[in-house]
C-alpha cells in the first residue's frame, strides 16, 4: 500500500514538474519580441514629447542648450556604429539596455514633478505623456529583468549611472524649459539605444524565423 | 533733327551703363542653407545645401562639421558622390548617437558666407531606399483570382542583423482610376490583394520606412493584368435577373387580376345612410322643415290592401263609463318609435309582435318615462287633458302621447279606460268613443307626424299632417284649451256627427264597465281608428295597464300640475301611469315638440298617490278631469 502510494506520488510529481517546466519556458525570441515592442513604444513617446515641446520652445533656448555629451548617461560606453554594435555580445547588449533604463528611473520622476508646473502651453499633454513614459519604462524594466535571468550572468550586471540633477530642473521659466528640453533629448537618445539593442537581440534570437528580421 | 540726336545719345549712354553695371557689380556670396541630410541605412549619410547668390563671381562652397564631443572641425570628405551641392559621409566618417554640427561656407573673391549650423543625429534622419524586386503575380483561390505582391528590402539596408527594422506599405489601383488603395504590410515582404475586377489592369507600388524614420520613395510601378472570369460572374447575374423579372411579372399579373378586391380592401366603400324614403340630397341642402316634411311619406299609413303586414298595431283601450271616457292610444308608431329607439328604422316591422302585449307596453311606459327627458324633439306631445265639461258631453281622452321621438322609447301606455268596445259595429256610444279614440289617435299621431326628423314620422301619412297643422296651436297654455281646440279641430272629423252629448251618459253606465281591450288595427285615411278586440290577456305590468279581464281602468284620477292625466283602475288605489304630456311648441312650426315630463324618478310606471276613489269620483263623474282639481295627483 505505501509502496504503491509512493510510486503514484512520484509519478504525479514528475508530471507536475514537466508541466511547470513546459508552461514556464516561453521562448526568448518571444520575450525579446515583446521587449522590442515596449522599447519601440517608449521611443515613440519620447519623440512625440520632444515635438510637443519644440512647438513652443523659445528660439533663444536652442543656442544655450547644453550639449548632449552632458547627459548623465554619456559615461556609459555604447557602440557608435553598426560594426561595433554587431560585435557586442547579447548579454552585454542586454546589460547596456538595462543600465540605460535603470539610469532614467529617477530623472523621469524629476521630469514628472516639473511637468506639473511647466510654463508651457501644452503642459497638460506633456504631463500625461511623462506619466505614460514612467509606466512603460517600469514594465520594460520588469521584462528585461526576466530576460536577463535567461541570458547568462553577463546580463545581470547593471552599470550605475546616477542622476545628480535632483528634482529641481530650473529656477526661472527659461531655464526650466531649457533643462526640460535637454533632459528629454537625452532620454530620447537613450531610448533609441535601448530599442536598437533589443531589436538586434531579437534578430539574433530568431534565427529560425528569418522573416522576423 | 536735334531730337533725334539726343535720343540716340541717350540710348547709347543707357546701353553703356547697363553693360557696365552688370559687369561691375560683385559682392560676397549669399548665405547658403543646408536643406536636408539623409541616411539611407543608418551607416552613411548625405547632406545637401542650397547656395545663395554668388555675388557675380565664382563661388565655392565648403562644408564643415564638428562632432559633439570634440572641437575638431572637419571638412566634408566627399563632395561628389552625392551630386552637386552635397556632402557624402561614408561609413568611416559616420558615427551614430553622436550629434553633428554642420556648417556650409560659401566663398568667393569678395568674401565668405556661413550658413546656419545644423545639429543632426544620424539615427533620426534615416530614409531608406525603396523596396526592390517587386513582383506581382495572379493567383487563384477557389476559382477567384487574387494578386500576390512580393518584394525585397533595399539592398543597402541591413535588416538581417536587425540593425534596421523596416515596415512596408503598398498601393494598388486600376489603370483608369485616380485613387490608390493603400495597404500596410508591416514587416512582411509579401501581400495578397483580393476583390479584383476581372480583366482589369492593375498598378502596384511599394515603399518602406524604418521603425523611427522617414518613408522611402515609392518603388517603380509594376503592372499586372487580371484574366477574365467574366462569364462566371455574369451568368449568375443573368440568372438572377431573369428570375426576379419572372417573379415580378407574376406579381403584377396577380395584382391585376385582383385589383377589384384590392380596391375594396384598401379603399372600402363608404356606407351611405339607409333610410327608406329619405332623400339624402334634401338633407344636405334643405332646411329642417323641409327635411321633416320630407320624412312624411304621402302614402302613409299603408292601405289595408297593400300593407297588411305592416299594420300598425295599436292598442286602444276605450272605456266608456258614465262619466268619462278616456281613450288611450298608442299609436303604432309609438311602438314603433320606442322599438326603434335603439335601432334604425325597421321598415318591415309589422309592429304587431313587438307591441303586442300589454307587458311590453308597460315596459315601454316605464322606459318612456325615463327617457322622457331626453327627447326634445319628438313628435309633439299632445297632451290632452280630460276636461270636465259639464256642458259639453264631449269626452276627452287625456293621455300622454308618447313623443314620436321613438328613440326615446317613450311609449306610454295608459291604463286606459276600457270600454266594452265590440267590433266595428259599435253602439253610438262606442262609436263615439271609438271616434274619440280615433280622434285621439289622430291627434297623437298627427302630433307625431309633425315631429321633424323622426324616423317614425315617415310612416305617418300625409293626412295626419293636416291634423297636426290644424292642431297646431300657438302657445296653448292650458291643456284645457289645447284639448278643446284639438277637439274642435277634430270636430270636423266624423265626430261631429256623433251625438257626443250622449257619450257621457252612456259612458257612465256601469253596465259598460266591463273592460275589454281593443286593438287598433289601423288608422284609415279618413282618420278613423279601426279597432279590434284583443283576445290576449295581458301580463303583469307594473304601474301601467294591468288589465285583467273584468277590471275597469281608465278612470281618471286626476291631472297633476304638469298636466299629466292620471288614471286609475277603478276600485284601486294606485293609479296607473298617464304619461303622455303634450305641449305644443310653436317654435317648431308645424311640428310639436314633446315635452319630457319629469318622470325619471319613477322609472317604473307612474305611481300615483293613492287617492280616494270616492273623492275623485265626483269630479270625474263626468269623465272629465279638470286640471284645477289635479293638485293631489302626481305625475308619472
Amino acid at each position: 500500500m505505501a509502496h504503491s502510494r509512493g510510486t503514484n506520488g512520484s509519478k504525479l510529481f514528475t508530471i507536475v514538474l514537466y508541466m511547470v517546466a513546459a508552461c514556464s519556458s516561453i521562448p526568448i525570441s518571444d520575450l525579446l519580441d515583446r521587449a522590442s515592442q515596449g522599447s519601440d513604444k517608449l521611443h515613440s513617446l519620447s519623440t512625440t514629447l520632444t515635438q510637443d515641446l519644440d512647438s513652443h520652445f523659445p528660439s533663444t533656448g536652442r543656442v544655450i542648450m547644453p550639449r548632449p555629451s552632458m547627459c548623465h548617461t554619456s559615461s556609459l560606453q555604447t557602440p557608435n556604429d553598426k560594426e561595433q554594435a554587431l560585435q557586442v555580445s547579447e548579454s552585454d547588449l542586454l546589460s547596456l539596455a538595462r543600465s540605460l533604463l535603470q539610469a532614467w528611473e529617477d530623472p523621469l520622476v524629476a521630469l514628472s514633478t516639473s511637468a506639473n508646473t511647466l510654463p508651457h502651453p501644452a503642459q497638460g499633454a506633456i504631463f500625461n505623456k511623462i506619466q505614460e513614459l514612467q509606466e512603460h519604462s517600469k514594465s520594460l524594466g520588469d521584462g528585461l529583468n526576466v530576460l536577463s535571468g535567461k541570458m547568462g550572468p553577463g546580463a545581470q550586471t547593471i552599470s550605475s549611472l546616477p542622476y545628480m540633477g535632483g528634482n529641481e530642473i530650473g529656477q526661472d521659466r527659461i531655464s526650466q524649459l531649457i533643462n526640460f528640453n535637454f533632459l528629454l533629448s537625452c532620454f530620447r537618445r537613450d531610448s533609441h539605444k535601448i530599442d536598437s539593442f533589443l531589436k538586434i537581440l531579437r534578430c539574433r534570437a530568431a534565427k529560425m524565423l528569418p522573416e522576423m528580421c | 533733327m536735334m531730337r533725334k540726336v539726343i535720343a540716340v545719345i541717350l540710348l547709347v549712354l543707357l546701353l553703356f551703363f547697363t553693360a557696365h553695371s552688370t559687369g561691375n557689380l560683385h559682392s560676397p556670396p549669399g548665405k547658403p542653407a543646408l536643406t536636408s541630410c539623409r541616411s539611407p541605412e543608418k551607416e552613411t549619410f548625405t547632406c545637401w545645401w542650397k547656395p545663395g547668390s554668388d555675388g557675380g563671381m565664382p563661388t565655392s562652397h565648403a562644408l564643415y562639421y564638428r562632432k559633439e564631443s570634440s572641437e575638431t572641425v572637419y571638412e566634408c570628405p566627399d563632395y561628389h558622390t552625392a551630386g552637386e551641392n552635397s556632402c557624402f559621409f561614408n561609413k568611416k566618417d559616420t558615427s551614430i548617437w553622436v550629434n553633428y554640427n554642420i556648417t556650409v561656407v560659401a566663398t568667393n573673391a569678395l568674401g565668405r558666407a556661413f550658413s546656419d549650423p545644423v545639429e543632426i543625429d544620424v539615427v533620426y534622419i534615416v530614409k531608406p531606399n525603396p523596396p526592390e524586386k517587386v513582383t506581382v503575380t495572379v493567383m487563384e483561390d477557389k476559382g477567384w483570382p487574387f494578386l500576390r505582391v512580393s518584394w525585397e528590402p533595399p539592398h543597402k539596408a541591413d535588416t538581417r542583423s536587425g540593425w534596421i527594422t523596416l515596415i512596408y506599405e503598398l498601393r494598388v489601383k486600376l489603370e483608369e482610376d485616380n485613387d490608390w488603395e493603400m495597404h500596410l504590410a508591416g514587416q512582411q515582404k509579401m501581400f495578397n490583394i483580393f476583390s479584383l475586377r476581372s480583366g482589369g489592369k492593375y498598378l502596384v507600388e511599394v515603399r518602406c520606412k524604418p521603425d523611427h524614420g522617414f518613408w522611402s520613395e515609392w518603388s517603380s510601378t509594376s503592372y499586372i493584368k487580371v484574366p477574365d472570369y467574366f462569364h462566371r460572374e455574369k451568368s449568375a447575374w443573368i440568372l438572377i435577373t431573369v428570375f426576379s423579372a419572372f417573379t415580378f411579372l407574376i406579381l403584377v399579373w396577380l395584382l391585376h387580376m385582383n385589383r377589384h378586391n384590392l380596391k375594396h380592401c384598401i379603399l372600402p366603400p363608404v356606407p351611405g345612410p339607409k333610410i327608406k324614403g329619405f332623400d339624402k340630397q334634401l338633407l344636405k341642402n334643405g332646411k329642417s322643415n323641409e327635411i321633416c316634411s320630407a320624412l312624411v311619406m304621402p302614402d302613409f299609413p299603408p292601405t289595408a290592401s297593400s300593407n297588411d303586414d305592416d299594420l300598425l298595431v295599436e292598442y286602444l283601450e276605450v272605456y266608456i263609463p258614465g262619466e268619462q271616457e278616456l281613450v288611450l292610444e298608442e299609436s303604432k308608431d309609438l311602438h314603433h318609435g320606442c322599438l326603434k329607439s335603439e335601432s334604425s328604422t325597421s321598415d318591415s316591422d309589422s309592429g304587431r309582435g313587438s307591441c303586442d302585449s300589454h307587458t311590453l307596453l308597460t315596459d315601454k311606459c316605464g322606459e318612456a318615462k325615463e327617457e322622457r327627458r331626453q327627447t326634445d324633439q319628438g313628435c309633439s306631445q299632445i297632451r290632452t287633458e280630460a276636461q270636465r265639461r259639464p256642458k259639453d258631453a264631449l269626452t276627452y281622452a287625456h293621455g300622454d302621447v308618447v313623443s314620436s321621438n321613438m328613440s326615446s322609447g317613450r311609449v306610454k301606455t295608459w291604463p286606459s279606460v276600457f270600454s266594452p268596445l265590440p267590433r266595428y259595429s259599435p253602439s253610438p256610444l262606442d262609436q263615439q268613443s271609438s271616434l274619440q279614440m280615433a280622434k285621439q289617435h289622430s291627434l297623437s299621431t298627427s302630433s307625431y307626424l309633425t315631429q321633424p326628423g323622426h324616423s317614425a314620422k315617415e310612416a305617418l301619412g300625409q293626412s295626419y299632417r293636416d291634423f297636426c297643422l290644424s292642431g297646431k296651436q300657438p302657445h296653448l297654455l292650458t291643456p284645457q284649451t289645447l284639448v278643446s281646440r284639438k277637439l274642435q279641430a277634430h270636430s270636423d272629423v266624423n265626430i261631429s256627427s256623433i251625438g257626443l252629448k250622449r257619450a257621457p251618459a252612456g259612458l257612465r253606465s256601469p253596465a259598460l264597465r266591463t273592460t275589454e281591450y281593443v286593438e287598433v288595427q289601423r288608422v284609415n285615411n279618413e282618420d278613423m281608428v279601426l279597432l279590434q278586440p284583443v283576445v290576449s290577456g295581458c301580463g303583469r305590468m307594473e304601474g301601467c295597464f294591468q288589465v285583467p279581464q273584468g277590471e275597469v281602468y281608465s278612470k281618471v284620477k286626476g291631472v297633476d300640475s304638469d298636466n299629466v292625466l292620471l288614471l286609475q283602475r277603478e276600485g284601486m288605489e294606485e293609479d296607473r301611469c298617464p304619461c303622455v304630456d303634450q305641449e305644443t311648441n310653436e317654435g317648431t312650426g308645424n311640428c310639436h315638440t314633446l315635452n319630457t315630463v319629469s318622470n325619471t324618478r319613477k322609472p317604473s310606471a307612474c305611481i300615483y298617490t293613492a287617492m280616494p276613489v270616492e273623492d275623485e269620483m265626483a269630479p270625474i263623474v263626468n269623465g272629465y278631469v279638470d286640471s284645477a282639481n289635479m293638485c293631489t295627483l302626481h305625475t308619472c
